[in-house]
């Protein structure tokens, strides 16, 4: 494959059907923060080792400066944009807010897709179930404890409730 | 009080938890040119040509900036300045910037940089203090190798050790660390239709920035703006310029929108570290516990320039003693120049280092005393009218006491019942004590802030913050002093934060003083608005001011509280009859220097104080520590926001934890999350965050700081869990697998056939 040339792919983004020409090198980060402007995706280290980039593709959490652009061809994605709706916020973010949970925010929109990621999955996790699908987003600020009953009270908020997303 | 002491949201989350935030690298202009930076890949090398011909023949390359670019005076420094902000004639550690290019796109950027050409020479490079202090060492700066010697002295050292029934004598020593802020330095900038240079960028020290990018550039301070970007973490990391002066240069010269964003392993070789420190400590004290003396030598590995280096030297010195009167002390402190990363301010400023030093040493006489180590501190601890090292008499808010008292009873469940619980074979537990004190503010130096309040003419109360809040919740602390003042809740003002073309100077949001230090300069000015908005009610109202109050927005008679008077009428009254209503507040903590020669003086107007305990599991045959619980007692002042305090804690212990057993910053070698680790979720013991309220009389509401002092008691706390688990004490943080292994083996254990480990 010449790695100049660019590659036509289709996926659906927090909702939306998105086309985008992608190089065969290119990273989901980079298609997503840099090239649709969707700033919520944070990069913290660029080798996938703390989180702040986590996306959901397909009800997956991903970490997407590990993902190709290519690779999101015909998947379902979710952003932190594409969490709240017209009538207000996620009760992850309202639960976040609720509960201490932000202190820079840096972290937040990663830890808020994994924890999304795992509730979509798990209905209401533990919380050894919570922190260990968390254990991969990295926050330096607050000790995780706020986050982590975050995403519990959200869980029982969300019950059944995100269904139709996908 | 209506708002002090409760926990309202805090100010800026709902943006952040959208998504919405701009941080430095989030960048809302269109078509930045991309900055970007050579760096030194020798330690210590002298430059004998640079030559950027070739990279600037890249397409896509429109400037490069070398030292000579530079216009004002390219030396930085936040304290000494001695740092070039491209190096000139050599340089001095591995990732010191040499050549800032700026380029149309990413690619070009890269090429450019790696296409510059610097030939060097090397010079013998020093990468421990003890060689830098070598009489032969190759001076790394013309003056030296000793960038500050700090001395503390009081009372009769000799003597009291002649006279001590036990004198413990121990060094210790602690890592490089990184601050690991999740958000790599990052900012960009343009030129104002009035030609201000405006640096937007993630910073804890806007005004600073603004005078030291000025000075660069040799330009008023007013042609500078800094404006703080949503700023994601700071720790200390973002006190020093990082991204700002590089984005005032190509501005300067370019007048057109750049950016500069630094990656993850620019981040850990090029920012500000954890000073490393060897502690050598002499404790001395009587039968009955009473500390008689205490001698310490402290040699702090500053790296290739002094950033904060002379603060925290000096810091570590003051605080040696802990949080313990005693009365002889001999207390001498060095930093010294290496050719390793720049050592800076990292939360605590050198405190954390000697609390590792000193709780040890409490528990090492705890020990050989036979003295419950919750005891002997409790014998020792200061208390109001306590005298410190450097003779200053204390005043009543000293809370260590209540500190104490308060981790007590989990302290005695912990020893009786934990302790003895049934565990996994092989597995040993053990409970420590940590306990520190803490300075709220810079020692022993000026460290003004100015806020300004305004009511505008709609009637619109407008705070003006120069604190820039990095998620630490200045901000919102700040906010709840200025409604308590003025009575009216946080929606209902407008407040700008951290904007040097809009905001006084309030100084950098560092060693937990913007609560104590801007919060005063804000209930100042915020008293000042409310006193003349009471005088121009009186006179509208006809009612003698005494009986007045600001209440709701409005300014209401106590005796019949259906006469009132809106400050949307009060402004336009004012206005009318050409009264100002814009204040401001001032406050300057009182301190004297301390003396050059003894280090007697008054560092800080006010200390914070804490105790921590830690309750470990240790593998006997792995090493491998668990910290199963923590419960830190922390003495605030007043909370403002008991929540935002709870997140401190939470957030320091967190850092605490990895302090304690696993960071370590390894010089060359260093350079991602994938060799330095932080704790995650799965890393946190479970964390009682117990408030102690010893109200401080100089404080805003008598609150103090908490941001540093959370971090403080935490490692102390789990290395002393980890000697009473093993019977065996480790002198060299972190506890790594290796070191516990190691200790456990020295105290015997695995005693194989035993079964069940120790105890």
């Amino acid at each position: 494959m010449n790695p100049e040339e660019k590659i036509r792919i289709s996926f659906r983004l927090n909702g939306r059907e998105v086309e985008a020409h992608v190089l065969p090198g290119e990273t989901a980060l980079h298609l997503l923060r840099e090239r649709l402007g969707l700033r919520g995706v944070k990069e913290g280290c660029g080798i996938g080792e703390c989180g702040a980039c986590t996306i959901v593709v397909d009800k997956k959490a991903v970490n997407s400066c590990l993902m190709l652009a290519a690779q999101l061809h015909g998947c379902e994605v979710l952003t932190v944009e594409g969490l709240e709706s017209p009538v207000g916020l996620h009760p992850l973010q309202e639960a976040f807010l609720e509960h201490d949970a932000i202190q820079c925010g840096y972290c937040t929109p990663g830890m808020l897709l994994s924890a999304y990621a795992l509730i979509i999955s798990r209905g209401v996790p533990t919380r050894e179930e919570i922190v260990r699908a968390l254990a991969g987003n990295l926050c330096r600020c607050t000790g995780y404890h706020q986050i982590v009953d975050a995403v519990q009270d959200a869980a029982r908020r969300m019950a059944g409730k995100e269904e139709g997303r996908w | 009080m209506e708002w002090i002491g409760r926990s309202i949201p805090r100010i800026g989350a709902q943006t952040r938890a959208r998504g919405k935030a701009l941080f430095g690298g989030d960048v809302p202009l269109e078509g930045p040119l991309i900055l970007k930076l050579l760096r030194s890949p020798r330690p210590h090398a002298r430059i004998l040509s640079i030559n950027t011909e070739r990279a600037m023949k890249n397409d896509g390359v429109e400037a490069i900036f070398t030292a000579k670019d530079i216009p004002g005076r390219n030396l930085i420094g936040l304290i000494t300045k001695d740092q070039p902000l491209l190096a000139h004639d050599k340089v001095r550690f591995v990732g010191e910037p040499v050549a800032l290019v700026a380029a149309r796109d990413e690619e070009s950027a890269i090429r450019g940089v790696e296409e510059v050409e610097v030939v060097y020479e090397d010079l013998p490079a020093i990468f421990t203090p003890d060689e830098a202090l070598d009489p032969g060492a190759v001076p790394i700066h013309e003056k030296g190798n000793l960038l500050h010697r700090r001395v503390v002295v009081k009372g009769d050292v000799e003597d009291a050790l002649s006279r001590a029934h036990l004198v413990v004598e121990r060094t210790y020593s602690t890592p490089f660390l990184e601050h690991a802020c999740l958000e790599p330095d990052a900012g960009w900038g343009y030129v104002d239709k009035d030609g201000t240079l405006v640096i937007v960028a993630s910073t804890q020290n806007p005004h600073y920035d603004q005078r030291e990018v000025a000075e660069l550039l040799g330009v008023e301070k007013e042609r500078v703006r800094v404006i703080q970007a949503a700023t994601g973490g700071g720790f200390g990391s973002k006190l020093d310029l990082t991204v700002q002066g590089f984005i005032g240069l190509a501005l300067y010269h370019l007048r057109r929108p750049v950016k500069l964003t630094l990656s993850r392993e620019e981040v850990f070789l090029a920012t500000p570290k954890r000073h490393a420190m060897k502690i050598w400590m002499r404790t001395a004290a009587r039968r009955d516990g009473r500390l008689l003396a205490l001698e310490a030598k402290i040699i702090c590995d500053t790296g290739a320039y002094s950033s904060y280096g002379v603060a925290v030297a000096t810091r570590a010195a003051v605080h040696a003693t802990g949080p313990y009167e005693i009365e002889n002390v001999r207390v001498e402190s060095l930093a010294v120049y290496t050719n390793n990363p720049i050592a800076g301010a990292m939360r605590g400023f050198g405190v954390p280092q000697v609390a590792f030093a000193h709780e040890s040493q409490m528990d090492i006489l705890a020990e050989s005393l036979g003295i419950d180590p919750l005891e002997i501190r409790r014998i020792n601890a200061m208390r109001p009218e306590s005298v410190t090292a450097t003779g200053q008499v204390l005043g009543e808010s000293v809370g260590l006491l209540e500190a104490l008292d308060a981790v007590e009873p989990h302290y005695r469940e912990a020893m009786e019942e934990w302790k003895k619980g049934p565990r996994r074979p092989y597995t040993a537990r053990g409970v420590g004590l940590g306990a520190m004190w803490y300075g709220i503010g810079n020692t022993g130096v000026r460290n003004p802030s100015t806020v300004k309040v305004q009511l505008d003419e709609r009637g619109r109360v407008v705070l003006y913050i120069g604190a820039a809040d990095m998620g630490q919740g200045s901000t919102t602390v700040l906010v709840q002093m200025a409604s308590e003042t003025l009575g009216i809740s946080p929606e209902e003002m407008e407040v700008v934060i951290a904007d040097t073309g809009l905001t006084p100077d309030a100084g950098a949001s560092s060693a937990s003083r913007q609560t104590y230090i801007s919060g005063n300069a804000l209930v100042r000015a915020c008293r000042k608005l409310s006193e003349t908005l009471l005088e121009e009610a009186s006179r509208l109202m006809g009612l003698p001011r005494g009986e007045l109050v600001l209440r709701g927005g409005n300014v209401v008679s106590k005796e019949k509280p259906e006469r009132r008077v809106s400050l949307a009428e009060l402004a336009a009254l004012a206005k009318e009859r050409g009264v100002s209503l814009e204040f401001e507040g001032h406050f300057d903590p009182e301190t004297t220097p301390l003396d050059p020669s003894t280090g007697q003086g008054i560092p800080y107007a006010t200390y914070s104080f804490a105790c921590q305990m830690a309750q470990v599991e240790v593998d006997l045959l792995t090493g491998q520590v668990e910290v199963r619980r923590i419960v830190a007692a922390h003495d605030v002042g007043k909370a403002i926001n008991p929540k935002g305090v709870v997140g401190q804690i939470r957030g320091g212990v967190a850092m605490g934890v990895g302090f304690a057993l696993m960071e370590e910053f390894l010089p060359g070698s260093t350079r991602s999350f994938k060799d330095y680790h932080i704790p995650t979720a799965a890393d946190m013991p479970e964390v009682i965050p117990i408030i102690v309220e010893s109200s401080e009389p100089t404080g805003p509401f008598g609150a103090k700081g908490v941001g540093e002092p959370a971090l403080i008691p935490t490692a102390p706390a789990i290395l002393n869990a980890i000697a009473d688990a093993l019977g065996e004490r480790i002198y060299a943080l972190p506890a790594t697998l290796e070191r516990v292994c190691e200790a456990s083996i020295r105290a015997g254990w695995p005693k194989m056939g035993k079964g069940g480990g120790p105890r």
